[in-house]
């Protein structure tokens, strides 16, 4: 089973990133399971055709007991990817992170794996690691590899650089490591440049170098993956690539 | 090893120093925490439980509300009980889950207030600090509150501030301290908060002056000093001699400790240990009347507006381990014991430390001889 987590500082990318590669492990005729870990919800969006699948946060709030099978809180989406969202408290209450750490418990207590049997498992999180909560998705037992999502903007690779201090620190817990950088392109000056060097620092490879698309907004727009949406676009041969690199590693 | 208390035993929280100071005001106190480990404050820390009605309440927060940050459970929950028990005021008490959350209580017990129509205050208590200053927080709260006119000043009548059974249990100290003022020509107004209304703490005014008796005394009095100009005096009426030296203090209406802040030690030299004013007090009667010096080691709060020359605090078990190497003996709560193995040990109870477990070996030493033969 692989187990991924992808980071990167917050609008960089993550979630377009991940549902992408989720349907493209799934073209590659894996079955996946895709957790969008944030209180947004939005990670699985495009995978599901504009009609959303109710957090668990939700659910619990709303149903005042928690969900006693995975449909209660799981939808398939395209590719059958088996989409899920973790959700968060009413914005400004509570405990987000608490609330990521539950849901992965909870999960544990449906077996979700032991289940589904999934070959790929994508886990989209927030912005940054801000609690424990958010490290949640690294710990031992979750994704054992991380993806950091960055463009060459000044902002984004800083935020790489504390994810990636962050998932350092935590090396002797047994934690996932660092597999290495995705590029996701916003076209700033030098832009190869300079997150090639920024990985070269710190040992890291540029494993997928994705280019700023229009393709990309335009299958948005409709619920989609650029997957779904035309396989043979080269942006989707990028996604493709990466997933097939990511299986053979 | 630091913030490790590996020997001894903790100190009653500030979550519980709030509900020991309001417990007999007729208003509702809620804590809002999950149920459990919060009951060792009605089994142990509490020893009016049994015998007095309170309207104490835990809120028996659960994973989900934690979670989910669902104030409008808890306001909800408040709301209807309140209704229902007609309380003179809400006290909401903050815990460690709610800290951690970071629950606005002020915000809540103001929604409270405006639904229900009863006074309501939050206490940012978080269970990580000791009880002192749950006390010193709710009495200077519910004073700011309650006492805002001016009455006509009474002269020779005194407030007694900072009474509680967390320093003072309920082996008749506080009655004793009542009596000898009274036998020393004062009225007793308020006493702040044993057999104590609310009506007596809108009084408070009248008073001429103030004797807090513990540190969580302190705030209150410090307000009625700002607010009406009624002085203060530091101190606990123990032993005939330094008793009497504490009346002086009063008699002159001037704010100030009950006691002398220089200190010279003695040949006999021993350390006490436990709540700084009611120990300061304890220490300077012993010295008073036996030739010895007696250091108050204070683990709770660091108090240098308090400390004679030799008085020191002690946050850690270890700086409690160092300090008393260099005494001949050591007066503390019998559960310190365990420190101090090749020492003379005076077992002294205390039940903000120890709980109810030595309720019954507490002495009253309130203007008691404290000559040792
Ligand atoms: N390579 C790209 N080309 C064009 N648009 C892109 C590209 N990558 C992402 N976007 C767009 O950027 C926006 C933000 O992307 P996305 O939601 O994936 O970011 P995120 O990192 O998940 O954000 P958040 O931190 O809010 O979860 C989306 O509208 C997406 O379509
Ligand atoms: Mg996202």
């Amino acid at each position: 089973m692989l187990k991924l987590a992808i980071y990167g500082k917050g609008g960089i990318g993550k979630s377009t990133t991940t549902a992408n590669l989720a349907a493209a492990f799934s073209k590659l005729g894996k079955k996946v399971i895709q957790i969008g870990c944030d209180p947004k919800a939005d990670s699985t969006m495009n995978l599901l055709g504009g009609t959303p699948v109710q957090p668990v946060m939700n659910y619990i709030r709303e149903k005042d007991e928690e969900p006693e099978t995975i449909e209660d809180i799981a939808k398939v989406g395209y590719g059958n990817v088996l989409c899920i969202e973790t959700g968060g408290p009413t914005p400004g209450l509570g405990c987000a992170g608490r609330g990521i750490i539950t849901t992965f418990s909870l999960l544990e207590d449906l077996e979700l794996f032991e289940n589904y049997q999934p070959d790929v498992v994508l886990y989209d999180v927030l912005g940054d690691v801000v609690c424990g909560g958010f490290a949640a998705p690294i710990r031992e037992g979750y994704a054992e590899h991380v993806l950091i999502v960055t463009s060459g903007e000044k902002m984004a690779l800083y935020a790489a650089n504390n994810i990636y201090s962050a998932v350092q620190n935590f090396e002797d817990r047994g934690y996932a490591s660092v597999k290495g950088i995705v590029l996701n392109r916003r076209n700033v000056e030098n832009e190869y440049e300079k997150v090639s060097n920024f990985a070269k620092e710190r040992n890291l490879e540029i494993i997928a170098d994705i280019p700023r698309s229009n393709d990309i907004t335009h299958y948005e727009d409709q619920g989609m993956t650029v997957i779904q949406g035309d396989a043979s676009l080269p942006i989707s041969q990028v996604y493709l690539d990466l997933a097939k690199k990511l299986l053979e590693e | 090893m630091r913030q490790v208390v590996g020997l001894t035993s903790t100190y009653s929280s500030d979550e519980f120093g709030v509900c020991s100071a309001l417990y007999e005001l007729g208003g509702m106190v809620v804590m809002h925490d999950a149920s459990g480990c919060n009951s060792t404050y009605t089994t142990h820390d509490e020893p009016r439980w049994y015998d007095q009605d309170s309207m104490i309440f835990i809120s028996a927060i659960s994973e989900m509300e934690a979670i989910m940050g669902d104030d409008d459970k808890f306001i909800e929950d408040l709301v209807q009980t309140a209704n229902e028990l007609k309380p003179r005021f809400i006290a909401l008490v903050g815990a460690p889950i709610p800290y951690m959350m970071g629950t606005d209580f002020d915000a809540i017990a103001q929604i409270v207030e405006e639904r229900t129509g009863i006074p309501s205050f939050g206490f940012m208590t978080n269970g990580m600090q000791y009880y002192p200053n749950g006390i010193s927080m709710a009495m200077e709260r519910i004073v700011d509150f309650y006492c805002t006119e001016k009455k006509e000043t009474q002269q020779n009548t005194v407030n007694i501030l900072g009474a509680t059974p967390l320093d003072f249990s309920i082996n008749g100290s506080v009655e004793s301290i009542q009596e000898w003022l009274k036998s020393n020509g004062y009225t007793v107004n308020c006493t702040l908060a044993m057999n104590c209304s609310l009506e007596d703490i809108q009084n408070m005014s009248k008073a001429s002056i103030n004797l807090v008796v513990s540190t969580g005394g302190l705030k209150a009095a410090k307000l009625l000093e700002s607010r009406f100009g009624i002085p203060y005096v530091v101190g606990v009426p123990y032993g005939k001699k330094f008793a009497s030296k504490l009346l002086e203090k009063l008699k002159l209406k001037k704010t100030s400790l009950g006691w002398d802040r220089k200190q010279v030690k003695k040949e006999k030299h021993l350390a006490l240990i436990g709540e700084a004013v009611t120990s300061i007090s304890l220490a300077c009667a012993m010295e008073e009347e036996n030739d010895v010096s007696v250091i108050v080691l204070d683990p709770l709060n660091e108090n240098n507006e308090l400390y004679r020359t030799l008085d020191v605090y002690v946050p850690e078990e270890d700086d409690v381990m160092e300090q008393i190497k260099s005494v001949d003996g050591i007066i503390a709560d019998p559960l310190y014991k365990a420190l101090c193995s090749n020492k003379e040990f005076y077992p002294y109870a205390h039940v903000a430390f120890s709980g109810r477990i030595f309720e019954k070996d507490l002495p009253n030493l309130i203007n008691t001889e404290m000559k040792r033969k």
